[in-house]
């Protein structure tokens, strides 16, 4: 059984991610949909495992506003449910809950979003909160793995109460750090769906649900937000804990309330400094906030990423002047804390001890003997592609063609694990050019495209990956089509969500929860826009070199390149090898001219060595993946590869 | 050039880059090609793929436009007594040609070459032959050949350069045996620079190489230029049979499947590589023989079947008498005003050349990749040449 399922009262741990996938169950969701991403994607992983068991439909979709759409219906039909997303992926849906927010929800629909500050696993640090103050709609950012589930379950209650979506917020630390959680019960009734529509356009329950009269219903949804205000400020999630009369008040939420309780307690200043921690974080309870500014005129605001809670509680402090008096505040817009970059207990003790003027040297010994410990345990590890990448086969034969059509074409990039290519750029061979959203790659290459005729007359390619393309490639493909912009499109298709752990997409034949589904030709689609379309093996370097230099040799249309060859970590491939892979040590080179190092030094797959010893290449078979492709750059042909019967 | 040498030492492949690539004056001969990953041939461009940090590597050392020591080349080469300043060395000067009629019908002038391939192979001299073959997009491409057939299948001049040294790099193995090369001069000179500098990885290969016919050249013409003004006349590269520049008749004559047409020479003189205007070499002076196109009063088609023929060395001297001998190859005394005429357009192409690279360095003192203490380019640094520096 998973322990998503576990009994009632029983204590278990939970990573953040599993607390709130447990929270939704206990608030007996039905429907849940989201696009994968680091680090939202286990919250839709664990529950796809109890799906039957418990009467889901879980389902990723193409792209995060899909998703939400998805998930809108089943409110709409009465249902609860539920979206999960990383934080950029409220950008992509972000037309939507503009006007899904105006609308309004029925059954208790939780948009969750999980951040990255730091950006561990992403391009960006993009802050999501503020479109809860934009769009106007609750925002909720537990603080403990226990309040992950709690805050998660009260979520669709209080997205119920006001008829409209909540959004609850984490970060990396909360999501795929773990705790112990004591879990409560799973509803025993499934709720059946029913989508009633014939009503007055003001009725809420009954009527069709749009946006319009727009003004009537944006002063509604202004309502709701002070109803859930309200209950904000009784809330038993928004807590204070320290002396009475603190020297200085922390306001704090989500991941750096653990951290500003350790730096507390790090320098011991329990009995000066006390800490106001908020899980409902917009709209502000402005009575229980007055009520702890009150306590001291020294307050320190401790968040990741942007001051938003500064910026916010700043206004309200303003508002209640008279009543509070003038305050000194500290957090990033006086630059006390960084407003880039993740936070951690130690950038807090250091802010701290300035204010408080005490010495970090407080620290506890045996802290810093432990951090000692652990420090050189993590691996300075270059990133790079793994051992039988077809992205490295891949952006081989780019640069390749690239090199031989001697124009200095541009690649614009796009994201998933071949990102790392622009990340660091010799992995990629010094390839890609630029670096966005999930299908700018494709939205750049066509406006690159059109500059010809301002002087920039160079081959233009982009790439992106298979989930990519469905997600949010199509319309920009679509536009260098109809545009007539000379790009060489290639599509990098791994058969999976690699980057985010094989999650099937719109390519594949499966559903989140295993069941058969028809799978979408991405050749077909190109083709059904009128591209000109290959498809070729990265692997195979000459046959796929060739196509590479004949579409950049032809100008002036849209040439579609679709790079097969499974991710090597993917389950079809995981543990087989398809060669036995040796280096003939008679033969290699080394680092004499006439090779120097080309599979070491420049292809540089993870399961190529070097022997320093005998100055020679080594295969290390215990990580080689077997796909042979270092057989076909070795200019000695001293790798040999034995096909393995399978 | 101390200077220079000493560049070469610090990493070989961006010397390459920057001299002579960067520079354009890439000849295309394919010296660094195949010798290891780097460097490919694309079209007629030779293209870095990725970063090599080697110093003291083979590329800059074969490289045709690196700097070299042209003492140490013609004394491993050449007899001393033999040297001329103007077409290098000179055992004897010729006109020569195929005994046999068809074999000249189909080859470009005489069929010397092609005889002296031929009888090479036959008497076991070499066991087989790189020579230039090209393909549909009027690339070309080198070939290894072991019988008569196949090289008479790659008769005839193609005037766009062929990768010919990338071909030995690449074809010749260990099963090659013996071989023999046609090349263009610049060509030539690459073969005799590899002779030179002892690497342990391409001692061996080098030593394969016994033979090297020269062929005369005044210029290649660049893929691009030449494929397009062929497109401009209408003519398909595939139609292609044969080119040659008849003397006196100042056009590029093109025999195509349906007929013979002729480009006026300007427009040709256009499509030249850029590289080949700082060549000082128009004889293939680092061959065991030269072979050129006859020069003589009286109609084309008389003319066209004879070569100029310089032999250079002992081992070009005992080739061409073995052909005479065995009575493949007919061999006329030319007149002395015939070898006057070859010296004084030698000549010429070298001030050109000296011109041209003066006016690219911009100082008499920088001349690129030649040595003004060579006495071969000292004795063309004339005023004439000097005065055309700044232009
Ligand atoms: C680019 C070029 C420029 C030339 N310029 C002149 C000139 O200015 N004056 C002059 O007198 N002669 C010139 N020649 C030489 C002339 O065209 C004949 O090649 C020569 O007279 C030999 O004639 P043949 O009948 O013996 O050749 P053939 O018996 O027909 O044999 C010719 C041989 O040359 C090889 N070959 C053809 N093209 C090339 C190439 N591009 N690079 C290397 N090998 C090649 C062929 O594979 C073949 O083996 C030039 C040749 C070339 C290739
Ligand atoms: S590419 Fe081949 S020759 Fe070069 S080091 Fe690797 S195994 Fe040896
Ligand atoms: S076969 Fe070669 S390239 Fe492929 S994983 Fe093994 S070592 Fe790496
Ligand atoms: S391996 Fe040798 S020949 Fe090749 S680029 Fe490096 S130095 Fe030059
Ligand atoms: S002249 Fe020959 S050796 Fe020199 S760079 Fe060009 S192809 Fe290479």
């Amino acid at each position: 059984m998973s322990k998503l399922l576990s009994p009632a009262k029983t204590e278990v741990l939970f990573m953040g991610n599993e607390a709130i996938a447990r929270g939704a169950l206990e608030a007996g969701v039905s429907v849940v949909s989201g696009y994968p991403g680091t680090p939202s994607s286990e919250v839709i992983e664990r529950l796809s495992e109890v799906a039957r068991e418990r009467n889901l439909y879980v389902e990723w979709s193409t792209n995060e506003k899909v998703a939400l759409e998805v998930a809108a219906a089943a409110s709409f039909a009465g249902l609860r449910s539920m979206c999960v997303m990383k934080q950029n992926g409220v950008n992509v849906a972000s037309d939507f809950l503009l006007h899904l927010s105006s609308s309004g929800t029925r059954g208790g629909i939780v948009l969750v979003e999980c951040e990255d500050p730091g950006a561990l696993s992403s391009v960006n640090e993009g802050e999501s909160r503020y479109f809860a103050r934009m769009l106007e709609v609750p925002l909720l950012e537990p603080a403990s793995f226990q309040e992950a589930k709690d805050l998660t379950k009260w979520a669709f209650e209080l997205s119920e109460k006001i008829r409209n979506i909540v959004i609850l917020r984490s970060v990396t630390r909360m999501s795929h750090a773990s705790g112990n959680v004591i879990c409560g019960k799973l509803p025993e009734k499934f709720r059946t769906a029913r989508f009633i529509s014939d009503g007055s356009v003001m009725d809420p329950l009954r009527g069709p649900v749009v946006s319009t009269p727009v003004v009537i219903k944006h002063g509604l949804q202004q309502k709701k937000l002070q109803t859930a205000a309200g209950l904000f400020e009784k809330s038993p999630f928004n807590s204070y804990t320290g002396p009475k009369r603190p020297e200085l008040l922390i306001i704090t939420s989500s991941a750096c309330f653990l951290y500003s309780r350790e730096a507390i307690e790090m320098l011991g200043l329990q009995k000066r400094v006390g800490i106001l921690k908020l899980s409902c974080t917009w709209p502000l309870p402005e009575k229980l906030l007055k009520k702890y500014l009150r306590l001291t005129d020294r307050i320190m605001v401790v968040e990741e990423v942007l001051p938003f809670l500064e910026e916010n509680i700043k206004v309200a402090a303003m508002g209640m002047l008279k009543e509070i008096g003038m305050k000194t505040f500290y957090g990033k817009m006086d630059k006390t804390l960084p407003s880039a970059g993740e936070l951690n207990p130690e950038i807090v003790v250091a802010a701290l001890s300035k204010i408080m003027k005490v010495k970090p040297a407080s620290l506890p010994a045996a802290y810093v003997k432990e951090i000692q410990k652990v420090a050189p345990k993590i691996p300075p590890r270059a990133q790079t592609f793994c051992p039988g990448c077809p992205h490295r086969a891949s952006f081989w034969n780019i640069n390749t063609a690239l090199k031989l059509d001697g124009r200095e074409g541009i690649v614009c990039g796009d994201i998933g694990c071949y990102a790392m290519a622009s990340l660091w750029p010799e992995i990629g061979f010094h390839t890609v050019r630029t670096l966005h959203s999930m299908g700018s790659g494709t939205g750049l290459a066509s406006g690159f495209a059109k500059l010809a005729a301002f002087g920039l007359d160079k081959p233009i390619m982009a790439v992106c990956g298979d989930s990519t393309f469905y997600h949010a490639v199509i319309p920009a493909l679509i536009n260098a089509q109809h545009n007539k912009a000379d790009i060489t499109f290639i599509v990098l298709d791994n058969a999976g969500t690699a980057m985010t752990g094989f999650q099937p997409h719109p390519g594949i034949n499966e559903s989140a929860i295993g069941d058969p589904l028809p799978s979408i030709d991405i050749a077909a689609i190109c083709r059904g826009i009128g591209a000109k379309v290959a498809v070729s093996d990265p692997f195979d370097l000459e046959g796929t070199g060739k196509i590479l230099t004949s579409f950049m040799a032809e100008r002036g249309t849209l040439k579609v390149l679709i790079l097969k060859q499974a991710c090597a970590l993917s389950p079809e491939k995981k543990g087989k090898k398809q060669f036995q892979v040796k280096v003939n040590e008679e033969l290699c080179l080394g680092d004499h001219c006439g090779c120097n190092r080309l599979c070491t030094r420049i292809f540089r797959c993870p399961a190529l060595t070097w022997d320093r010893e005998k100055k020679k290449a080594v295969v290390d078979e215990v990580i080689c993946a077997g796909c042979g492709v270092c057989y076909s750059i070795c200019p000695q042909k001293a790798i040999t590869r034995t096909e393995v019967a399978q | 050039m101390v200077e220079l040498s000493l560049k070469v030492k610090e990493n070989s492949q961006k010397f390459l880059k920057k001299y002579v690539l960067d520079e354009g004056l890439c000849t295309g001969c394919g010296a660094c090609v195949s010798i290891c990953p780097y460097q490919v041939i694309y079209r007629d461009r030779t293209v870095q793929l990725h970063q090599c940090d080697l110093q003291d590597g083979n590329c800059s050392a074969f490289c045709p436009r690196t700097p070299a020591d042209p003492a140490a080349l013609r004394k491993m080469l050449f007899e001393s007594a033999d040297l001329t300043p103007e077409i290098g060395a000179v055992k004897g000067y010729y006109f020569s040609r195929a005994a046999d009629p068809e074999l000249r019908a189909t080859a470009q002038h005489g069929a010397t070459v092609t005889v002296l391939l031929e009888l090479a192979l036959s008497e076991g001299l070499i066991d087989s032959a790189v020579v230039s073959t090209r393909n549909q997009e009027f690339l070309q491409e080198g070939v290894i050949v072991n019988n008569t057939e196949a090289i008479r299948k790659n008769t005839g001049s193609k005037f766009t350069v062929s990768p010919t040294v990338a071909a030995f790099n690449r074809l010749v193995t260990k099963e090659a045996g013996n071989v023999g090369v046609v090349a263009t001069p610049c060509q030539a000179l690459a073969l005799a620079k590899m002779r030179i500098s002892k690497t342990e990885e391409f001692e061996n290969k080098i030593k394969q190489l016994k033979l090297v016919i020269g062929l005369y050249c005044g210029w290649t013409l660049s893929v691009e230029k030449y494929t397009k003004l062929l497109l401009d006349k209408n003519i398909t590269p595939e139609s292609i049979r044969k080119m040659d520049i008849p003397a006196g008749k100042n056009v590029l004559e093109i025999f195509t499947d349906d007929g013979a047409k002729a480009i006026p020479f300007e427009e040709v003189q256009a499509c030249v590589r850029d590289a080949c205007q700082y060549c000082m070499d128009s004889t293939a002076e680092y061959a065991d023989v030269s072979v050129g196109s006859a020069r003589f009063a009286g109609s084309w088609e008389e003319v066209r079947q004879w070569n100029q023929l310089i032999v250079r060395t002992e081992k070009g001297k005992a080739l061409v008498d073995l052909a005479v001998k065995k009575g493949v190859l007919e061999v006329r005394t030319a007149p002395e005003e015939s070898l006057n005429e070859l010296k004084a357009a030698a000549v010429n192409k070298k001030k050109n050349a000296l011109k041209n690279i003066i006016r690219k360095s911009g100082s008499v003192k920088n001349l690129l990749y030649l040595d003004s203490r060579d006495p071969a380019v000292l004795k063309y640094l004339t005023k004439e040449v000097f005065n055309k520096k700044v232009k």
